[in-house]
Protein backbone atom coordinates (compact mmCIF):
# COMPACT_ATOMS: atom_id res chain seq x y z
CA UNK A 1 0.00 0.00 0.00
CA UNK A 2 0.69 3.86 -0.39
CA UNK A 3 -0.06 5.03 2.69
CA UNK A 4 2.95 4.55 4.78
CA UNK A 5 5.40 5.62 2.37
CA UNK A 6 2.85 8.74 1.86
CA UNK A 7 3.00 8.94 5.65
CA UNK A 8 7.28 9.12 5.92
CA UNK A 9 7.02 11.52 3.01
CA UNK A 10 4.52 14.00 4.89
CA UNK A 11 6.67 13.73 8.01
CA UNK A 12 10.42 14.12 5.96
CA UNK A 13 8.74 17.50 4.13
CA UNK A 14 7.41 19.07 7.23
CA UNK A 15 10.29 18.25 9.84
CA UNK A 16 13.28 18.76 7.04
CA UNK A 17 14.14 21.96 7.00
CA UNK A 18 13.74 21.91 10.88
CA UNK A 19 16.22 19.41 11.21
CA UNK A 20 18.16 20.71 8.71
CA UNK A 21 18.92 24.11 10.63
CA UNK A 22 19.23 22.15 13.76
CA UNK A 23 22.06 20.14 12.08
CA UNK A 24 23.48 23.61 9.87
CA UNK A 25 23.79 24.72 13.19
CA UNK A 26 26.69 21.75 14.07
CA UNK A 27 28.77 23.42 10.77
CA UNK A 28 31.70 25.33 10.82
CA UNK A 29 31.48 29.08 9.69
CA UNK A 30 32.27 28.10 6.17
CA UNK A 31 30.74 25.01 5.77
CA UNK A 32 27.17 26.07 6.11
CA UNK A 33 27.06 27.64 2.71
CA UNK A 34 29.77 25.55 0.89
CA UNK A 35 29.65 24.23 -2.48
CA UNK A 36 28.95 21.39 -3.08
CA UNK A 37 26.10 21.06 -0.19
CA UNK A 38 26.56 18.81 2.15
CA UNK A 39 23.41 17.96 4.97
CA UNK A 40 25.27 16.94 7.65
CA UNK A 41 28.38 18.17 8.83
CA UNK A 42 32.41 16.84 8.41
CA UNK A 43 32.87 17.42 12.13
CA UNK A 44 30.27 17.63 14.51
CA UNK A 45 31.14 20.47 16.79
CA UNK A 46 29.18 22.01 19.56
CA UNK A 47 30.93 25.41 18.99
CA UNK A 48 28.04 27.10 17.49
CA UNK A 49 25.43 26.07 20.60
CA UNK A 50 27.91 27.14 22.96
CA UNK A 51 28.60 30.34 21.56
CA UNK A 52 24.96 31.05 21.34
CA UNK A 53 24.42 30.01 24.99
CA UNK A 54 26.82 32.20 26.20
CA UNK A 55 25.58 35.21 23.75
CA UNK A 56 24.36 37.70 26.54
CA UNK A 57 21.87 39.64 24.60
CA UNK A 58 20.36 36.43 22.95
CA UNK A 59 20.18 35.33 26.29
CA UNK A 60 18.40 38.38 27.42
CA UNK A 61 15.76 38.14 24.73
CA UNK A 62 15.10 34.44 25.74
CA UNK A 63 14.33 35.45 29.24
CA UNK A 64 12.91 38.57 28.52
CA UNK A 65 10.70 36.91 25.61
CA UNK A 66 9.83 34.46 28.22
CA UNK A 67 8.79 36.22 30.91
CA UNK A 68 6.67 38.54 28.70
CA UNK A 69 5.18 35.04 26.80
CA UNK A 70 4.18 34.03 30.58
CA UNK A 71 2.74 37.79 31.13
CA UNK A 72 0.92 37.64 27.98
CA UNK A 73 -0.77 34.03 28.74
CA UNK A 74 -1.66 34.56 32.55
CA UNK A 75 -3.33 38.21 31.66
CA UNK A 76 -5.11 36.68 28.27
CA UNK A 77 -6.36 33.70 30.32
CA UNK A 78 -7.73 36.32 33.03
CA UNK A 79 -9.52 39.03 30.53
CA UNK A 80 -10.62 36.51 28.20
CA UNK A 81 -12.56 33.51 30.23
CA UNK A 82 -14.25 36.44 32.13
CA UNK A 83 -15.69 37.80 29.34
CA UNK A 84 -16.61 34.24 28.12
CA UNK A 85 -18.01 33.63 31.21
CA UNK A 86 -20.64 36.69 31.46
CA UNK A 87 -21.12 35.94 27.81
CA UNK A 88 -21.84 32.15 28.36
CA UNK A 89 -23.73 32.13 31.27
CA UNK A 90 -25.14 36.18 32.94
CA UNK A 91 -28.04 37.68 31.25
CA UNK A 92 -27.79 41.74 31.31
CA UNK A 93 -28.26 44.97 29.23
CA UNK A 94 -26.82 45.61 26.08
CA UNK A 95 -25.87 41.84 26.24
CA UNK A 96 -26.15 40.95 22.36
CA UNK A 97 -24.64 44.60 21.16
CA UNK A 98 -21.63 44.07 23.53
CA UNK A 99 -21.32 40.62 21.81
CA UNK A 100 -21.69 41.85 18.44
CA UNK A 101 -18.77 44.16 18.84
CA UNK A 102 -16.60 41.57 20.64
CA UNK A 103 -17.11 39.28 17.50
CA UNK A 104 -16.36 42.43 15.06
CA UNK A 105 -13.39 42.57 16.96
CA UNK A 106 -12.02 39.30 15.43
CA UNK A 107 -12.33 40.60 12.15
CA UNK A 108 -10.22 43.53 12.71
CA UNK A 109 -6.96 43.25 10.37
CA UNK A 110 -3.93 43.81 12.86
CA UNK A 111 -2.18 46.06 9.28
CA UNK A 112 -5.21 48.68 9.84
CA UNK A 113 -5.28 49.36 13.24
CA UNK A 114 -1.64 49.04 13.75
CA UNK A 115 -0.73 52.75 13.09
CA UNK A 116 -3.30 53.68 15.01
CA UNK A 117 -2.53 51.59 17.93
CA UNK A 118 1.11 52.95 18.04
CA UNK A 119 -0.38 56.01 18.17
CA UNK A 120 -2.36 55.30 21.25
CA UNK A 121 0.72 53.11 23.16
CA UNK A 122 2.99 56.33 22.44
CA UNK A 123 0.56 58.62 23.63
CA UNK A 124 -0.05 55.89 26.89
CA UNK A 125 3.93 56.32 27.65
CA UNK A 126 4.19 52.42 27.16
CA UNK A 127 6.97 52.01 24.27
CA UNK A 128 10.10 50.33 25.06
CA UNK A 129 8.36 48.34 27.99
CA UNK A 130 7.25 44.79 28.38
CA UNK A 131 3.66 46.86 28.70
CA UNK A 132 3.48 47.76 25.51
CA UNK A 133 4.30 43.77 24.30
CA UNK A 134 1.99 42.94 27.19
CA UNK A 135 -1.44 44.87 27.78
CA UNK A 136 -2.62 45.55 23.65
CA UNK A 137 -3.32 42.32 22.34
CA UNK A 138 -3.85 40.19 25.23
CA UNK A 139 -8.10 40.95 25.70
CA UNK A 140 -9.24 38.51 22.04
CA UNK A 141 -12.18 38.43 20.23
CA UNK A 142 -10.95 34.99 19.42
CA UNK A 143 -10.30 33.53 22.49
CA UNK A 144 -13.67 34.48 23.80
CA UNK A 145 -15.39 33.44 21.33
CA UNK A 146 -13.67 29.91 21.99
CA UNK A 147 -14.16 30.04 25.87
CA UNK A 148 -17.57 30.81 25.36
CA UNK A 149 -18.47 27.60 23.28
CA UNK A 150 -16.86 25.30 25.79
CA UNK A 151 -18.76 26.84 28.70
CA UNK A 152 -21.76 26.61 26.38
CA UNK A 153 -21.28 22.92 26.53
CA UNK A 154 -21.09 22.29 30.32
CA UNK A 155 -23.78 21.56 32.18
CA UNK A 156 -25.91 24.05 34.20
CA UNK A 157 -26.72 21.22 37.26
CA UNK A 158 -23.96 22.38 39.03
CA UNK A 159 -24.05 26.17 39.31
CA UNK A 160 -28.05 26.02 39.38
CA UNK A 161 -27.06 23.58 42.96
CA UNK A 162 -24.40 26.51 43.68
CA UNK A 163 -27.01 29.59 42.96
CA UNK A 164 -29.80 27.79 45.64
CA UNK A 165 -26.49 27.92 48.17
CA UNK A 166 -26.38 31.32 47.16
CA UNK A 167 -23.44 31.92 45.21
CA UNK A 168 -22.78 35.05 43.34
CA UNK A 169 -21.14 34.72 39.87
CA UNK A 170 -18.22 35.66 41.06
CA UNK A 171 -17.80 32.63 43.31
CA UNK A 172 -19.54 30.67 40.46
CA UNK A 173 -16.90 31.34 38.07
CA UNK A 174 -14.10 30.52 40.09
CA UNK A 175 -14.91 27.69 42.55
CA UNK A 176 -16.87 25.59 39.10
CA UNK A 177 -15.93 26.97 35.83
CA UNK A 178 -12.47 27.73 36.64
CA UNK A 179 -11.43 24.25 37.92
CA UNK A 180 -13.77 22.96 35.06
CA UNK A 181 -11.73 24.52 32.08
CA UNK A 182 -8.51 23.08 32.90
CA UNK A 183 -8.14 21.57 28.94
CA UNK A 184 -9.99 25.03 27.78
CA UNK A 185 -7.17 27.10 29.59
CA UNK A 186 -4.43 25.31 28.40
CA UNK A 187 -5.18 25.59 24.62
CA UNK A 188 -5.61 29.11 25.28
CA UNK A 189 -2.30 30.01 27.72
CA UNK A 190 -0.30 27.58 25.25
CA UNK A 191 -1.75 29.64 22.12
CA UNK A 192 -1.15 33.03 23.94
CA UNK A 193 2.42 32.22 24.62
CA UNK A 194 3.30 30.54 21.26
CA UNK A 195 1.86 34.05 19.65
CA UNK A 196 3.81 36.36 21.83
CA UNK A 197 6.90 34.18 21.09
CA UNK A 198 6.99 34.23 17.85
CA UNK A 199 5.47 37.89 17.22
CA UNK A 200 8.00 40.01 15.40
CA UNK A 201 6.42 43.10 13.67
CA UNK A 202 4.97 44.88 16.79
CA UNK A 203 7.98 44.12 18.88
CA UNK A 204 9.78 45.67 15.84
CA UNK A 205 7.59 48.73 15.97
CA UNK A 206 7.60 49.56 19.90
CA UNK A 207 10.50 48.09 20.98
CA UNK A 208 13.57 50.10 20.38
CA UNK A 209 15.96 49.41 23.74
CA UNK A 210 18.22 46.75 22.54
CA UNK A 211 18.22 45.08 25.93
CA UNK A 212 14.13 44.54 25.31
CA UNK A 213 14.61 42.81 22.30
CA UNK A 214 12.20 39.78 21.60
CA UNK A 215 14.03 36.97 20.54
CA UNK A 216 12.50 37.48 16.90
CA UNK A 217 13.71 40.77 16.96
CA UNK A 218 17.33 39.55 17.12
CA UNK A 219 17.26 37.03 15.19
CA UNK A 220 16.24 39.13 11.85
CA UNK A 221 18.60 41.81 13.22
CA UNK A 222 20.90 38.81 13.35
CA UNK A 223 20.31 38.11 10.13
CA UNK A 224 20.78 41.56 8.17
CA UNK A 225 23.52 42.23 10.43
CA UNK A 226 26.24 39.31 10.84
CA UNK A 227 25.16 37.62 7.13
CA UNK A 228 28.59 35.51 7.26
CA UNK A 229 28.04 33.90 10.92
CA UNK A 230 25.26 31.48 8.98
CA UNK A 231 26.29 28.65 11.25
CA UNK A 232 25.89 30.18 14.50
CA UNK A 233 22.26 31.57 13.20
CA UNK A 234 20.89 28.62 12.66
CA UNK A 235 22.56 27.23 15.84
CA UNK A 236 20.16 30.24 17.37
CA UNK A 237 17.10 29.73 15.19
CA UNK A 238 17.25 26.29 16.59
CA UNK A 239 17.87 27.72 20.20
CA UNK A 240 14.87 29.80 19.75
CA UNK A 241 12.30 27.44 18.27
CA UNK A 242 13.20 24.92 21.32
CA UNK A 243 10.80 26.40 23.53
CA UNK A 244 7.44 26.40 20.99
CA UNK A 245 8.47 22.91 20.35
CA UNK A 246 8.81 21.67 23.52
CA UNK A 247 5.17 23.21 24.62
CA UNK A 248 3.89 21.82 22.10
CA UNK A 249 4.95 18.26 22.42
CA UNK A 250 3.59 18.85 25.85
CA UNK A 251 0.43 20.38 25.13
CA UNK A 252 -0.05 18.43 21.86
CA UNK A 253 -3.28 16.40 22.70
CA UNK A 254 -5.05 19.34 24.22
CA UNK A 255 -3.82 21.81 21.32
CA UNK A 256 -5.05 19.74 18.77
CA UNK A 257 -8.66 18.85 20.33
CA UNK A 258 -8.75 22.67 20.89
CA UNK A 259 -8.01 23.22 16.76
CA UNK A 260 -10.96 20.74 16.26
CA UNK A 261 -13.15 22.99 18.93
CA UNK A 262 -11.88 26.54 17.39
CA UNK A 263 -12.57 25.17 13.74
CA UNK A 264 -16.09 24.91 12.73
CA UNK A 265 -18.16 23.64 15.60
CA UNK B 1 -36.27 28.77 34.35
CA UNK B 2 -33.85 31.26 33.31
CA UNK B 3 -32.10 33.47 35.74
CA UNK B 4 -32.32 36.94 37.60
CA UNK B 5 -30.54 39.68 35.60
CA UNK B 6 -27.57 40.74 36.90
CA UNK B 7 -25.86 43.72 34.94
CA UNK B 8 -23.41 45.37 37.31
CA UNK B 9 -21.45 42.11 38.23
CA UNK B 10 -21.69 41.50 34.86
CA UNK B 11 -20.04 44.24 33.18
CA UNK B 12 -17.69 44.39 36.16
CA UNK B 13 -16.84 40.98 35.21
CA UNK B 14 -16.26 42.28 31.65
CA UNK B 15 -14.64 45.22 32.42
CA UNK B 16 -11.11 44.14 31.44
CA UNK B 17 -12.20 42.72 28.09
CA UNK B 18 -14.24 45.77 26.55
CA UNK B 19 -11.77 48.05 28.31
CA UNK B 20 -8.64 46.57 26.45
CA UNK B 21 -10.77 45.96 23.28
CA UNK B 22 -12.04 49.80 23.55
CA UNK B 23 -8.71 50.57 23.82
CA UNK B 24 -6.24 49.03 21.66
CA UNK B 25 -8.43 47.73 18.77
CA UNK B 26 -12.16 49.79 18.37
CA UNK B 27 -10.55 53.80 19.15
CA UNK B 28 -7.39 52.44 16.80
CA UNK B 29 -10.27 51.73 14.35
CA UNK B 30 -12.14 54.70 14.67
CA UNK B 31 -9.40 56.94 14.41
CA UNK B 32 -7.97 55.00 11.66
CA UNK B 33 -11.36 55.60 9.49
CA UNK B 34 -10.75 59.30 10.33
CA UNK B 35 -7.16 59.18 9.29
CA UNK B 36 -7.86 57.98 6.06
CA UNK B 37 -10.37 61.08 5.40
CA UNK B 38 -7.46 63.55 6.16
CA UNK B 39 -3.59 64.22 5.94
CA UNK B 40 -2.06 62.92 9.69
CA UNK B 41 1.16 63.25 10.27
CA UNK B 42 2.64 63.12 13.44
CA UNK B 43 3.61 66.66 13.68
CA UNK B 44 0.93 68.17 12.39
CA UNK B 45 -2.71 68.80 13.28
CA UNK B 46 -5.26 66.68 10.49
CA UNK B 47 -6.85 68.45 7.92
CA UNK B 48 -10.02 66.67 6.26
CA UNK B 49 -9.46 65.90 2.75
CA UNK B 50 -13.02 63.77 1.74
CA UNK B 51 -11.86 61.01 -0.21
CA UNK B 52 -8.27 62.55 -1.65
CA UNK B 53 -6.11 59.52 -0.01
CA UNK B 54 -8.45 56.84 -1.31
CA UNK B 55 -8.47 58.30 -4.63
CA UNK B 56 -4.82 57.87 -4.05
CA UNK B 57 -5.03 54.51 -3.41
CA UNK B 58 -7.21 53.67 -5.91
CA UNK B 59 -5.21 55.29 -8.90
CA UNK B 60 -1.79 54.13 -7.53
CA UNK B 61 -0.46 51.56 -10.07
CA UNK B 62 1.78 50.17 -7.38
CA UNK B 63 -0.71 49.95 -4.87
CA UNK B 64 -2.96 48.01 -7.34
CA UNK B 65 0.33 46.23 -8.57
CA UNK B 66 1.01 44.59 -5.13
CA UNK B 67 -2.95 43.55 -4.84
CA UNK B 68 -2.50 41.65 -8.36
CA UNK B 69 0.66 39.81 -6.75
CA UNK B 70 -1.23 39.31 -3.37
CA UNK B 71 -3.78 37.29 -5.77
CA UNK B 72 -0.84 35.66 -7.39
CA UNK B 73 0.47 34.47 -4.07
CA UNK B 74 -2.83 33.42 -2.91
CA UNK B 75 -3.25 31.38 -6.25
CA UNK B 76 -0.26 29.23 -5.90
CA UNK B 77 -0.82 28.95 -1.91
CA UNK B 78 -4.27 28.12 -0.83
CA UNK B 79 -5.37 25.50 -3.52
CA UNK B 80 -2.17 24.05 -2.74
CA UNK B 81 -2.50 24.04 0.95
CA UNK B 82 -6.31 22.79 0.49
CA UNK B 83 -5.48 20.05 -1.72
CA UNK B 84 -2.27 18.93 0.45
CA UNK B 85 -4.78 19.22 3.70
CA UNK B 86 -7.34 17.05 2.17
CA UNK B 87 -4.43 14.32 1.02
CA UNK B 88 -3.12 14.26 4.57
CA UNK B 89 -7.11 14.37 6.22
CA UNK B 90 -7.78 11.01 4.22
CA UNK B 91 -4.29 10.09 4.87
CA UNK B 92 -4.38 10.09 8.72
CA UNK B 93 -8.09 8.99 9.05
CA UNK B 94 -7.05 5.39 7.16
CA UNK B 95 -4.11 4.54 9.11
CA UNK B 96 -3.63 3.21 13.02
CA UNK B 97 -3.94 4.96 15.76
CA UNK B 98 -0.14 5.64 16.53
CA UNK B 99 0.82 6.69 12.76
CA UNK B 100 -2.23 9.47 12.91
CA UNK B 101 -0.59 11.08 16.26
CA UNK B 102 2.69 11.08 14.97
CA UNK B 103 1.18 12.46 11.69
CA UNK B 104 -1.31 15.00 13.32
CA UNK B 105 2.01 16.40 15.68
CA UNK B 106 4.10 16.39 12.88
CA UNK B 107 1.92 18.79 10.65
CA UNK B 108 1.30 21.10 13.45
CA UNK B 109 5.11 21.45 14.08
CA UNK B 110 5.70 24.42 11.55
CA UNK B 111 2.79 25.94 12.87
CA UNK B 112 4.32 26.69 16.29
CA UNK B 113 7.67 27.78 14.81
CA UNK B 114 7.95 31.57 13.98
CA UNK B 115 7.42 33.19 10.53
CA UNK B 116 10.96 34.93 11.54
CA UNK B 117 12.79 31.49 12.15
CA UNK B 118 11.21 30.09 8.20
CA UNK B 119 12.25 33.01 6.69
CA UNK B 120 15.89 32.37 7.86
CA UNK B 121 15.57 29.12 7.26
CA UNK B 122 13.99 29.27 3.58
CA UNK B 123 16.46 31.54 2.63
CA UNK B 124 19.83 29.64 2.98
CA UNK B 125 17.91 26.46 1.38
CA UNK B 126 17.59 29.01 -1.61
CA UNK B 127 21.03 30.24 -1.47
CA UNK B 128 22.63 31.09 -4.84
CA UNK B 129 26.14 29.32 -3.48
CA UNK B 130 25.63 26.18 -1.32
CA UNK B 131 21.74 26.05 -0.97
CA UNK B 132 20.23 23.05 -0.86
CA UNK B 133 17.60 24.02 -3.79
CA UNK B 134 20.27 24.17 -6.02
CA UNK B 135 22.35 20.87 -5.16
CA UNK B 136 19.50 18.85 -5.29
CA UNK B 137 18.08 20.16 -8.42
CA UNK B 138 22.26 19.75 -9.46
CA UNK B 139 21.27 16.13 -8.51
CA UNK B 140 18.41 15.82 -10.70
CA UNK B 141 20.11 17.31 -13.45
CA UNK B 142 20.16 20.62 -13.84
CA UNK B 143 22.75 22.66 -15.20
CA UNK B 144 23.10 26.01 -14.07
CA UNK B 145 22.25 27.15 -10.53
CA UNK B 146 19.58 29.62 -9.63
CA UNK B 147 19.56 32.50 -7.42
CA UNK B 148 16.11 31.98 -6.31
CA UNK B 149 15.08 35.34 -4.26
CA UNK B 150 17.55 37.57 -6.50
CA UNK B 151 15.35 36.76 -9.59
CA UNK B 152 12.02 38.34 -10.59
CA UNK B 153 10.61 35.12 -12.18
CA UNK B 154 11.32 32.92 -8.74
CA UNK B 155 10.91 35.41 -6.04
CA UNK B 156 7.33 35.23 -5.88
CA UNK B 157 7.03 31.39 -5.76
CA UNK B 158 10.14 30.84 -3.17
CA UNK B 159 7.90 32.97 -0.64
CA UNK B 160 5.12 30.67 -1.34
CA UNK B 161 6.49 27.65 -0.45
CA UNK B 162 7.39 28.40 3.28
CA UNK B 163 3.92 29.70 3.33
CA UNK B 164 2.01 26.79 2.17
CA UNK B 165 4.96 25.10 5.03
CA UNK B 166 3.44 27.40 7.69
CA UNK B 167 -0.39 27.26 7.09
CA UNK B 168 -0.70 23.71 6.07
CA UNK B 169 -0.59 22.07 9.56
CA UNK B 170 -3.95 24.10 10.67
CA UNK B 171 -5.51 23.65 7.09
CA UNK B 172 -4.78 19.58 7.80
CA UNK B 173 -6.10 19.62 11.38
CA UNK B 174 -9.59 21.43 10.32
CA UNK B 175 -9.93 19.07 7.15
CA UNK B 176 -9.34 15.95 9.52
CA UNK B 177 -11.70 17.07 11.97
CA UNK B 178 -14.58 18.00 9.04
CA UNK B 179 -13.35 14.26 7.57
CA UNK B 180 -13.84 12.28 10.89
CA UNK B 181 -17.49 14.28 11.49
CA UNK B 182 -18.61 12.05 8.35
CA UNK B 183 -20.81 9.35 9.78
CA UNK B 184 -19.12 6.00 9.25
CA UNK B 185 -22.20 3.97 8.09
CA UNK B 186 -22.40 6.03 4.57
CA UNK B 187 -19.16 4.74 3.76
CA UNK B 188 -20.88 1.01 4.74
CA UNK B 189 -24.11 1.70 3.52
CA UNK B 190 -22.16 2.65 -0.47
CA UNK B 191 -20.13 -0.30 0.31
CA UNK B 192 -22.61 -2.82 0.63
CA UNK B 193 -24.83 -1.20 -2.77
CA UNK B 194 -20.95 -1.78 -4.52
CA UNK B 195 -19.47 1.74 -4.42
CA UNK B 196 -16.03 2.17 -5.41
CA UNK B 197 -13.22 4.48 -3.69
CA UNK B 198 -13.60 6.84 -6.37
CA UNK B 199 -17.52 6.76 -5.54
CA UNK B 200 -17.20 7.61 -2.03
CA UNK B 201 -15.09 10.09 -3.09
CA UNK B 202 -17.02 12.21 -4.66
CA UNK B 203 -20.84 11.01 -3.78
CA UNK B 204 -19.92 11.28 -0.38
CA UNK B 205 -16.57 12.65 0.70
CA UNK B 206 -17.11 15.95 -1.02
CA UNK B 207 -20.27 17.08 -1.26
CA UNK B 208 -20.06 16.58 3.04
CA UNK B 209 -16.86 18.59 3.25
CA UNK B 210 -17.89 21.26 0.77
CA UNK B 211 -18.86 23.78 4.06
CA UNK B 212 -15.16 23.35 4.93
CA UNK B 213 -13.50 23.43 2.16
CA UNK B 214 -15.11 26.88 1.72
CA UNK B 215 -13.96 27.93 4.65
CA UNK B 216 -10.28 26.92 4.28
CA UNK B 217 -9.85 28.60 0.98
CA UNK B 218 -11.69 31.93 2.43
CA UNK B 219 -9.69 32.11 5.71
CA UNK B 220 -6.55 30.82 3.47
CA UNK B 221 -7.36 33.85 0.80
CA UNK B 222 -7.77 36.35 3.86
CA UNK B 223 -4.47 34.67 4.89
CA UNK B 224 -2.07 34.47 2.45
CA UNK B 225 -2.98 38.26 1.17
CA UNK B 226 -2.11 39.25 5.17
CA UNK B 227 1.51 37.90 4.62
CA UNK B 228 3.94 39.82 5.97
CA UNK B 229 6.64 38.79 7.93
CA UNK B 230 8.31 35.66 5.12
CA UNK B 231 8.84 38.56 2.29
CA UNK B 232 9.76 41.69 5.10
CA UNK B 233 12.47 39.00 6.54
CA UNK B 234 13.41 37.35 3.16
CA UNK B 235 13.64 39.73 0.28
CA UNK B 236 12.18 42.96 2.00
CA UNK B 237 9.45 42.97 -1.20
CA UNK B 238 12.17 42.94 -3.37
CA UNK B 239 14.14 42.32 -6.17
CA UNK B 240 11.98 44.77 -8.49
CA UNK B 241 8.94 44.26 -5.92
CA UNK B 242 8.31 41.23 -7.51
CA UNK B 243 7.87 39.90 -3.42
CA UNK B 244 6.03 43.32 -2.77
CA UNK B 245 2.81 41.84 -1.46
CA UNK B 246 -0.12 44.24 -0.09
CA UNK B 247 0.57 43.69 3.23
CA UNK B 248 4.05 44.88 2.86
CA UNK B 249 3.56 47.21 0.74
CA UNK B 250 1.03 49.29 3.40
CA UNK B 251 3.74 48.47 6.46
CA UNK B 252 7.07 49.69 3.66
CA UNK B 253 4.39 53.14 3.51
CA UNK B 254 3.55 53.33 7.12
CA UNK B 255 7.53 52.94 8.11
CA UNK B 256 8.30 55.39 5.24
CA UNK B 257 5.91 58.04 4.52
CA UNK B 258 5.39 61.55 7.01
CA UNK B 259 2.05 61.64 6.11
CA UNK B 260 -0.02 58.25 6.71
CA UNK B 261 -3.43 58.93 5.82
CA UNK B 262 -2.48 57.11 2.36
CA UNK B 263 -1.57 53.60 3.77
CA UNK B 264 -4.30 53.78 6.39
CA UNK B 265 -6.78 54.03 3.18
CA UNK B 266 -5.21 51.58 1.43
CA UNK B 267 -5.20 49.00 4.32
CA UNK B 268 -8.99 49.97 4.91
CA UNK B 269 -9.94 49.61 1.91
CA UNK B 270 -8.52 46.01 0.85
CA UNK B 271 -9.32 44.59 4.32
CA UNK B 272 -12.84 45.89 4.45
CA UNK B 273 -13.68 44.33 1.60
CA UNK B 274 -11.71 41.37 3.01
CA UNK B 275 -13.26 41.29 5.96
CA UNK B 276 -16.60 41.34 4.68
CA UNK B 277 -16.11 38.41 2.55
CA UNK B 278 -14.61 36.10 5.69
CA UNK B 279 -17.69 37.51 7.69
CA UNK B 280 -20.18 36.60 5.47
CA UNK B 281 -19.19 32.98 4.89
CA UNK B 282 -18.04 32.66 8.52
CA UNK B 283 -21.60 33.17 9.24
CA UNK B 284 -23.08 31.54 6.64
CA UNK B 285 -20.62 27.91 7.52
CA UNK B 286 -21.93 28.62 11.02
CA UNK B 287 -25.53 29.23 11.12
CA UNK B 288 -26.10 25.80 10.24
CA UNK B 289 -25.17 24.99 14.01
CA UNK B 290 -24.90 27.72 16.00
CA UNK B 291 -25.64 27.97 19.37
CA UNK B 292 -27.98 31.14 20.44
CA UNK B 293 -26.53 33.68 22.68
Amino acid sequence: MLRYPLAALFVVATLFPLAWTAVAGFKSKTEVVATPFQFFPEVWQWDNYSRMLADEAFLRSLGVTFAGAVLFAALSLVVNSLGAYVFARLEFAFKRTLWVIVLTTMFVPAIAIMLTSFIVVTQLGMLDSLTVLVIPGAASGAQVFFLRQYYLGLPTALEEAAQLDGAGPWKIFTRIFVPLSKGAFVVVGATSFLAFWNSYIWPVLTITDPSLFQVQQYLATFRSDRTSEMALLMAGSTLAALPVIVLFLIFQRQIIAGVRLSGLK
Amino acid sequence: MRRRRDTGVALLMLGPLLVLLGIFVLWPLLHAVWISFSTWSFYEAPVFVGLENYVNVLTDEEFSASVMRGLAFSAMVVPTQVVIAFVFANLVKSVSGRVATVLKVTIYIPVVVSEVIAAIVFSLIYAYKGGLLNWFLGLLGAGEDTAWLGETATALPAVAVPAIWIGTGLASLIMLAGLLDIPEVYYECASLDGAGAWTKMTRITLPLMKNIILFLLVTGFAASLQFLVVPLVMTQGGPLDSTMLPNLFIFRHFTNDLYVGYSIAAALLLFVVLGAISAIIFRLVRSEKAVDG
